[in-house]
């Protein structure tokens, strides 16, 4: 599952570091990581365990040593991590547990990164590796005297408390709400062969210091949701969907349509459509994608290419502000506010308060998404995109919460409006960009004919591609029913990043749709 | 970066308190598998470095299995203390947990090895200079590798991204059963991505590489294969939708291999997410299509004396001349489904509790030289690029579309390149259609392919 969401061509070497590819912890050791320095979860969620895991001192002493040999800027990232999975898989109900903690040291000299961790939390084994980084980063023959770091706390209106914290309930109870969102599963049609249901509750609980005297410590709740299913047709076709939601909340968060019991129904109705599906068209014509999670499509296509160390180097999107990349009344936004949302947190993960950022307004670049390092390198200011998947990685430009804004069209009237083309419910397929150029792909999971202005037939094996700043301008109409999308796939990008999505109805004129089905060249498709 | 006789030790105490912990009630076995690694990371970018990062860390991944229930858990905190609390805290937990039948610590009998005092067998897989190279050696290698790539053209506009990563890699395991032992990888590489520009055409060019030995990293090389990959697809145009012959470049062979091993675990398999299922013995690929997974490997990537699970790895056919032979075992399917772990019990870190996993997987070559592959081809596809290859095959169908770029093959010649064209079809019809395969088998990391042609693929695309 977790492959096919973000199989990424930027990681390579499979072999070196150890990585964090699987889960988990126990209530039990959860109270263990939290109270060992004396933090309790209160009743009150986040509130409760933000908290210096290092003391001050320490953090403003590790601080002066990047500092030490003439670096420009630096900071100390400690983090722990509990993580925790329940999984069915085969109807077999399992945890894992996981504890992580490290501390990340890094020093900025000449727009040039240094970083290394280390997992000890003894102040002089973090002096020490502090002192590694700064000796990497010392330009030959510079050294300017130690300064002393005086650090002062931030605060921020936003919190995201977690409710219930993980640790309130017991791995018993865990597993027998498991035993009936399987048994739901497995019984939602006669046709399903296997189902996989997943639970992840992930607390990490940070702090930063920087070089400029900031000092930020908050703790974050990770919940991510995930269901497949698996059905076998009459003629012993094997086809297989998907569905998933993640916040930065607990399990409170994840009732109504969000609620793990609708995520596990719609995972199976969607496996159960594909086994009449017929196979996608394919050729160039108007593309209609619904509300929704949708909007990872934009992620791809336009989002990544606005990424401050994209921007850069190079991408599509370089030297585009102020100029058109999108039809009018197209407006694209990336929102680290919301609350609850898997984009979202108070400060990132260099300590720089988060925002509200507007990419595109009415067609016409605005801005990029920078951290500190590139900001300075584009002359513009953080934007609050540094982020970083642990101690384990320098922050880097990252995406929070991306959609695009609601139009003035009733959702029904694009529809009723296009002669011949495909709907697509949800990309859940996967997706990639090449920044360069632009060119992304994404596959789509759920997806319709239209015939003479109605949803038909389900299609598979449709692909969307095309170049991001064309099929922004490709864009035609605009529906006023713009919903957000909690997702819990993950963004792969060196490393791995939570975040959202969202969108109203809308409409691409023309794009490339692969499939296997008939080649249509009658692209006379609209009104 | 060193054997470190503490780390076998807190392995074993770990086995030791998860059967203590147990005691009075059903009896406990267990399984610990540490991991410590060391790595260097250098991103550089217009002939300066960008970012170093180096890493040390070492974890402790425990299975404990009582009454068929097992559970598992993992922590970088090596202290006693840390260990201690987590195992008995998977030992308590163990009892929520669903039995299965098939669960299993492996003995010898499963084909567990255990080492000697100086750990197991060395099949090549470990080279001490990786480690050993100052830092700023490797900087400089990645800066080399980057200059390379800027100077091959006037048409190379930038990089963006080059990247030179290496790790060292030392596992040291022990179970209940009494199998214990050591081994050690190590591995370096880099990747890179130009961006070439000419007129109105932008283009971009990757080419990444991973060796196990220092001196078999050519980073010169890598970067000139990068750049001469993005100034040759300058100029790229569609092509109209068509059905043609298709040539796939070792590259791209490698990864749809990589997704067709997927579908050959015996995990996929049993719980009926496996086209492949019920198919041992039967014609699923064409006849010169021979697939092999090698765990023993001399120098592979992924060569190792033992799996994640410390079973013996082997050499393991899986499709011979066309004809599925296996699937890839690790304890737990073998036992299920009556057979015996192929040794491929794979584990991404000591995070990782683990599951089936290729080692070296690669297409055996044939006879033709790639040249003759292209002359029989009188209007013909090139495969030389895919994007979001997974995303784009439904693993459960089989069916693709994939958006793809590449060059037009005409009278026997490549010629033209090609962007923006999907190759659609179905993986098993694609297998069955490979009709000549190639002698120039090529390894990108632990995966290798030689050039193979395909007699049909169905291509849409927007051109005239």
């Amino acid at each position: 599952m977790s492959k096919k969401k973000s199989m990424s061509r930027r990681s390579f070497i499979g072999k070196s570091a150890a990585g964090l590819s699987s889960v988990a912890f126990s209530s039990a050791l959860m109270e263990m990581l939290l109270s060992s320095t004396g933090c309790k979860s209160g009743p009150g969620g986040a509130s409760g365990v933000s908290d210096l895991i290092l003391p001050e001192d320490v953090l403003a002493k590790a601080v002066s040593h990047l500092m030490a040999k003439g670096a420009d800027f630096g900071d100390v990232y400690v983090e722990r991590a509990a993580m925790d999975s329940v999984m069915s898989d085969d109807r077999k109900i399992n945890t894992t547990t996981t504890i992580a903690k490290g501390v990340g040291l890094r020093a900025v000299k000449g727009g040039r990164t240094f970083y290394a961790y280390t997992g000890s939390f003894e102040p002089e084994r973090v002096y020490e590796t502090a002192r590694y980084v700064a000796d990497a980063a010392a330009a030959p023959a510079s050294a300017s005297a130690p300064s002393v770091i005086t650090l002062s706390p931030l605060a921020s209106g936003l919190s995201f408390p977690i409710k219930p914290m993980p640790s309130d309930l017991a791995v018993d109870q865990k597993i027998a709400l498991f035993k009936t969102l399987s048994d739901r599963a497995w019984s939602a049609d006669p046709r399903i062969v296997q189902a996989i249901q997943l639970l992840r509750e992930i607390i990490r609980q940070v702090n930063i210091a920087t070089s400029s005297g900031k000092i930020v410590k908050q703790t974050l709740g990770l919940t991510e949701f995930m269901a497949q299913t698996y059905v076998k047709g009459a003629d012993g076709q094997l086809q297989a969907a998907m569905d998933q939601r993640g916040a930065y909340a607990g399990r409170d968060f994840f009732t109504g349509e969000n609620a793990f019991e609708k995520v596990v129904d719609a995972a199976a109705a969607k496996a159960v459509k594909l086994l009449e599906a017929v196979d996608s068209p394919r050729g160039v014509f108007p593309v209609v994608l619904g509300p929704g999670m949708n909007g990872v499509l934009f992620h791809e296509s336009c989002g990544h290419g606005m990424e401050g160390d994209l921007v850069f180097k190079g991408s599509n999107y370089k030297d585009q502000i102020g100029k058109q990349t999108a039809a009018k009344g197209v407006t694209l936004i990336d929102d680290g506010t919301i609350e609850s949302y898997p984009g979202s947190y108070a400060f990132d993960d260099e300590a720089t308060p988060s925002e509200r950022t507007v990419l595109i307004e009415d067609g016409i670049q605005r801005n990029y998404l920078c951290d500190i390092i590139y900001g300075e390198k584009l002359k513009m200011k953080s934007t609050g995109n540094g982020r970083r998947q642990s101690f384990r990685y320098p922050p880097i430009p990252r995406m929070r919460n991306t959609f695009i804004e609601k139009g003035p069209i009733p959702a029904a009237d694009i529809i009723a409006g296009t002669k011949r083309g495909i709907y697509v419910a949800d990309v859940s397929g996967g997706g990639q960009v090449d920044v360069i150029t632009g060119n992304f792909m994404m596959g789509v999971g759920e997806g319709y004919l239209i015939e003479k202005g109605k949803i038909t037939k389900p299609i598979k094996g449709a692909t969307i591609s095309g170049m991001g700043i064309e099929a922004m301008k490709s864009i035609d109409l605009v529906g006023d029913d713009l919903k957000m999308f909690p997702s819990a796939g993950r963004c792969g990008k060196m490393q791995t990043a939570p975040v959202g999505f969202g969108m109203p109805t809308i409409r691409v004129r023309n794009i490339l749709v692969g499939g296997k089905g008939e080649a249509w060249t009658d692209i006379e498709g609209g009104k | 970066m060193n054997f470190k006789k503490e780390y076998l030790d807190i392995a074993r105490f770990a086995v030791e308190r998860a059967k203590k912990a147990g005691a009075g009630g059903a009896a406990v076995s267990a399984e610990a598998y540490v991991n410590d690694t060391e790595s260097i990371q250098v991103t550089v970018n217009a002939r300066a470095v960008e970012q170093m990062s180096a890493v040390k860390e070492a974890g402790i991944g425990v299975r404990v299995l009582r009454d068929g229930k097992m559970a598992f858990g993992s922590t970088n905190d090596l202290s006693r203390d840390a260990v201690g609390g987590m195992v008995d805290g998977l030992v308590k937990k163990v009892v929520f947990h669903t039995a299965d039948e098939f669960n299993i610590i492996p003995s010898k009998d499963d084909g567990a090895l255990a080492a000697d005092r100086l750990g197991y067998e060395d099949l090549g897989s470990y080279d001490p200079r990786v480690a050993e190279v100052p830092v700023q050696e490797k900087t400089q290698t990645a800066l080399r590798m980057e200059a390379a790539g800027l100077g091959f053209s006037p048409k190379i506009a930038g990089s963006m991204m080059a990247v030179y990563q290496d790790g060292t890699s030392y596992v040291y395991l022990a179970n209940s059963s009494g199998i214990s032992g050591w081994f050690r990888q190590s591995g370096c590489g880099g990747g890179v991505e130009f961006t070439a520009a000419e007129g109105e055409s932008r283009e971009s060019g990757s080419f990444t590489k991973g060796v196990v030995k220092w001196a078999d990293f050519d980073a010169e090389e890598v970067g000139r294969k990068a750049a001469e990959n993005a100034v040759s697809m300058l100029g790229a145009k569609p092509i109209a939708s068509a059905e043609m012959p298709m040539v796939v470049s070792p590259e791209i062979g490698t990864q749809i291999f990589s997704f067709i091993a997927d579908m050959l675990s015996a995990d996929s398999v049993q719980k009926g997410r496996s086209l492949f299922a019920e198919k041992v013995g039967t014609e699923v690929a064409s006849k010169g299509f021979t697939l092999i997974d090698d765990g023993r490997l001399k120098g592979g990537m992924s060569t190792a004396p033992v799996d994640g699970e410390g079973v013996a790895t082997q050499t393991t056919p899986l499709i011979v001349d066309g004809v599925l032979k296996t699937y890839l075992y690790d304890c737990y399917t073998a036992r299920k489904g009556k057979a015996k772990s192929t040794g491929n019990h794979t584990r991404s870190g000591y995070g990782s509790a683990g599951g089936i996993g290729t080692t070296n997987l690669y297409l055996k070559p044939g006879d033709a030289a790639p040249e003759a592959i292209f002359a029989g081809i009188d209007r013909g596809f090139y495969l030389t690029v895919v994007l979001g290859l997974f995303a784009a095959i439904d693993a459960a169908s089989g069916d693709f579309s994939i958006p793809s770029a590449g060059f037009m093959i005409e009278k026997g010649k490549k010629t033209n390149p090609v962007r923006g064209v999907t190759i659609g079809g179905n993986i098993f019809e694609l297998l069955k259609a490979v009709d000549k395969v190639g002698n120039d088998l090529t390894w990108f990391q632990s995966l290798g392919s030689p050039t193979f042609s395909v007699s049909s693929v169905k291509i849409g695309g927007s051109g005239k």
